[in-house]
């Protein structure tokens, strides 16, 4: 078989094999190890666009691990919507890699960064490999590798708020996927299949004859997804966890890892489970409430925070709500608008991890209150900043408005103004807690006294990149809406 | 009592749950930080108990094939599924061992209710 047909395992076994030779590399050369990341992930993504090429081609295709057809082997299955996913998780990645560089000399011990290196890229490829694969198992044991990496990249800068908030994150998402384990167990009773495409074969007629294994199941997957992905009730480990790691991992997991399970949650449900067993069950009025009070909380806890990393964590609980309300709205727009707001809030979110970041490094300034005036010290980063924070509000121009648009169109095509009224008070409440931090950093000149270091020009570099690719994503979004209408078209 | 009669016919089932249900909420109730790993096991265990138990056919032997013979198998598939499942467990629980050591260093004390205490005071 030609070469590019094996570019989906390649992609997981290049960012696999890099993890393993990453602490090598860094022992020996310091210097390399950063190139030669972004070598492979640049191939890597040379092999997503491939990918995406040969759909427009051929179509969707599927990849069997070592030639074992299904339902024996293991399946990759490559569709728009995977490809989608796949190439915002290593776009994301690489970009985030470039601002860690400089940041990690900063946070880390110097002998670490090896290692750092090589969780990324187990973070990575697992997350890689969640977006492509077909079968429940091997999602099982890719959710657990991606939680160990994800815990990891935080306890590695190993004080005592990392060590607490890792431990707890690690515990609740092994009962994440204790409970997603079971979930499977559940359906493989009635189905004897692990395969997404068997099993949603076999699981309208195994309906008809055993519903409660399949409500169970559903049950099982909305609290073991929740939990990773941070719904409101379940999203407890979050604030901790994202604001004590080190800048580059929050940017990380903010912006990728809680997407990667509500997009896994999307393709389940969507994919997988038949249609009757949505309609009889209220699953997606669950989703539904769920996420619009981890809009509303999320946003009014992101309110009384003192630290800025923690209130950037708290705005995620309620900008994941936004995925889940387009996924729980159950109408092609507002899945378009759920499915574009992972890309934008990946971007939008790094973004303002890396400026929290910047300014920590610069200035080693955390608390809300102490950055009156930062603004005139760093005028860039705080430009940045509120970039980002217009398109999380949702100001026309920036990404954040496409997906907050799409998301009200739905709403309003299935019928439910309400949830138009939530998308705007939202974004009121977000206006409410982004806007003083930018009005103060501007305005009050003479208040900031601490004395900044100099910003270095890779950091800058990549803010700059992000700035254009929020407004990028507002002003030219039609190719990425048709190719998620495209994307979609399963669900019709 | 026809529920009651299923339940019985199922009893390995049920143990599994009951063993998840055990394992779940010591997890998340418990303060002490080596029985939220123990606990984490046990709920991990529940369910490979429950997979290898849907593989399981009552008067099975090994699956190994003998040309001419027609026997009856157990269903391989689980088991081989829950030595993966065993492997990531392992590697979960030594993970959170080593966090847990490493928390007693910085915080003297492995009891969750204790560090909460003294992250409030900081």
């Amino acid at each position: 078989m030609p070469l590019e047909h094996h570019y989906p395992a390649l992609i997981i076994a290049i960012l696999f094999g890099f993890a393993f030779l990453s602490p090598v590399i860094y022992k020996y050369t310091r210097k390399a190890s950063v190139p030669v990341f972004i070598t492979a992930l640049s191939l890597t993504i040379f092999m997503a666009l491939a990918m995406l090429f040969r759909i427009y081609a051929d179509g969707p295709f599927t990849y069997h691990m070592g030639g074992w057809a299904p339902p024996w082997g293991v399946e990759f299955r490559i569709d728009l919507l995977r490809v989608f996913m796949l190439l915002i998780i290593l776009g994301i990645s690489s970009w985030i890699i470039v601002y860690a560089v400089k940041d990690l000399e900063h946070e880390l011990k110097h002998n670490l960064i090896g290692w750092y290196y090589s969780l990324y890229a187990l973070l990575v490829g697992s997350m890689a490999g969640m977006a492509m694969t077909n079968d429940f198992f091997n999602l099982f044991v890719l959710m657990e590798i991606c939680a160990i990496s994800a815990c990891a990249i935080i306890s590695i800068k190993e004080d005592r708020a990392c060590l607490e908030a890792s431990f707890k994150y690690l515990i609740l998402s092994a009962m994440g996927t204790g409970c997603f384990l079971l979930g499977v167990a559940m359906l493989y009773m009635v189905t004897g299949h692990l395969n997404f495409a068997f099993v949603s074969e076999a699981l309208p007629q195994a309906f008809e004859l055993y519903p409660n294994n399949l409500f169970s199941a559903s049950a099982l997957f909305i609290v073991a997804f929740g939990t990773k992905a941070a719904l409101f009730p379940l999203h407890v480990w979050l604030p901790d966890a994202h604001a004590s790691a080190p800048s580059p991992s929050s940017a990380m997991l903010s912006g990728l890892v809680i997407k990667i399970y509500a997009f896994s949650l999307f393709v389940i449900f969507y994919q997988v489970f038949p249609r009757d067993l949505l309609d009889s069950l209220p699953l997606n009025q669950i989703i539904l409430w769920l996420s619009v009070l981890g809009i509303m909380f999320g946003s009014i806890f992101a309110m009384v925070q003192v630290d800025l990393k923690k209130m950037l964590a708290y705005s995620s609980i309620g900008q994941i709500g936004y995925v889940f309300l387009g996924f729980g709205l159950d109408h092609n727009m507002a899945i378009i608008g759920g499915l574009y707001h992972i890309l934008v809030h990946a971007i939008m979110k790094s973004m303002l991890f890396m400026t929290a970041g910047v300014i920590i490094y610069s200035t080693g300034v955390r608390r809300i209150k102490d950055l009156n005036g930062v603004g005139h010290v760093l005028p860039l980063t705080m430009v940045a900043f509120t970039i980002g924070s217009a398109s999380m509000i949702g100001i026309p121009g920036t990404g954040g408005l496409i997906s907050k648009w799409y998301l009200a169109l739905g709403a309003l095509e299935t019928g439910q103004p309400f949830f138009v009224v939530i998308i705007l008070a939202s974004s009121l409440l977000n206006a409410i807690y982004y806007m003083p931090i930018i009005v103060n950093a501007f305005m009050q000149q003479d208040e900031f006294q601490i004395k900044a270091k100099p910003v270095p020009r890779s950091m800058t570099a990549t803010l700059v990149v992000g700035m254009v690719a929020v407004i990028f994503f507002g002003v030219v979004s039609r190719p990425i809406i048709v190719l998620l209408e495209q994307a979609i078209q399963f669900l019709l | 009592m026809e529920t009651l009669t299923k339940i019985i016919q199922n009893y390995y089932y049920m143990i599994a749950i009951l063993l998840f249900i055990i394992g779940m909420h010591t997890m998340l109730t418990h303060s002490n930080l080596i029985k939220k790993v123990i606990a984490m096991n046990i709920m991990d265990a529940s369910v490979f108990l429950l997979f290898v138990a849907i593989g399981y056919t009552h008067g099975g032997q090994a699956p190994i094939i003998e040309e001419g013979k027609d026997i009856l198998f157990v269903n391989p598939l689980p088991g081989a599924l829950m030595l993966t499942g065993i492997v990531v467990a392992v590697s979960i629980t030594a993970y959170a061992l080593s966090l847990v050591v490493k928390i007693y260093r910085y915080y003297g004390t492995v009891d969750y209710d204790e560090i909460c205490l003294i992250r409030s005071q900081e």
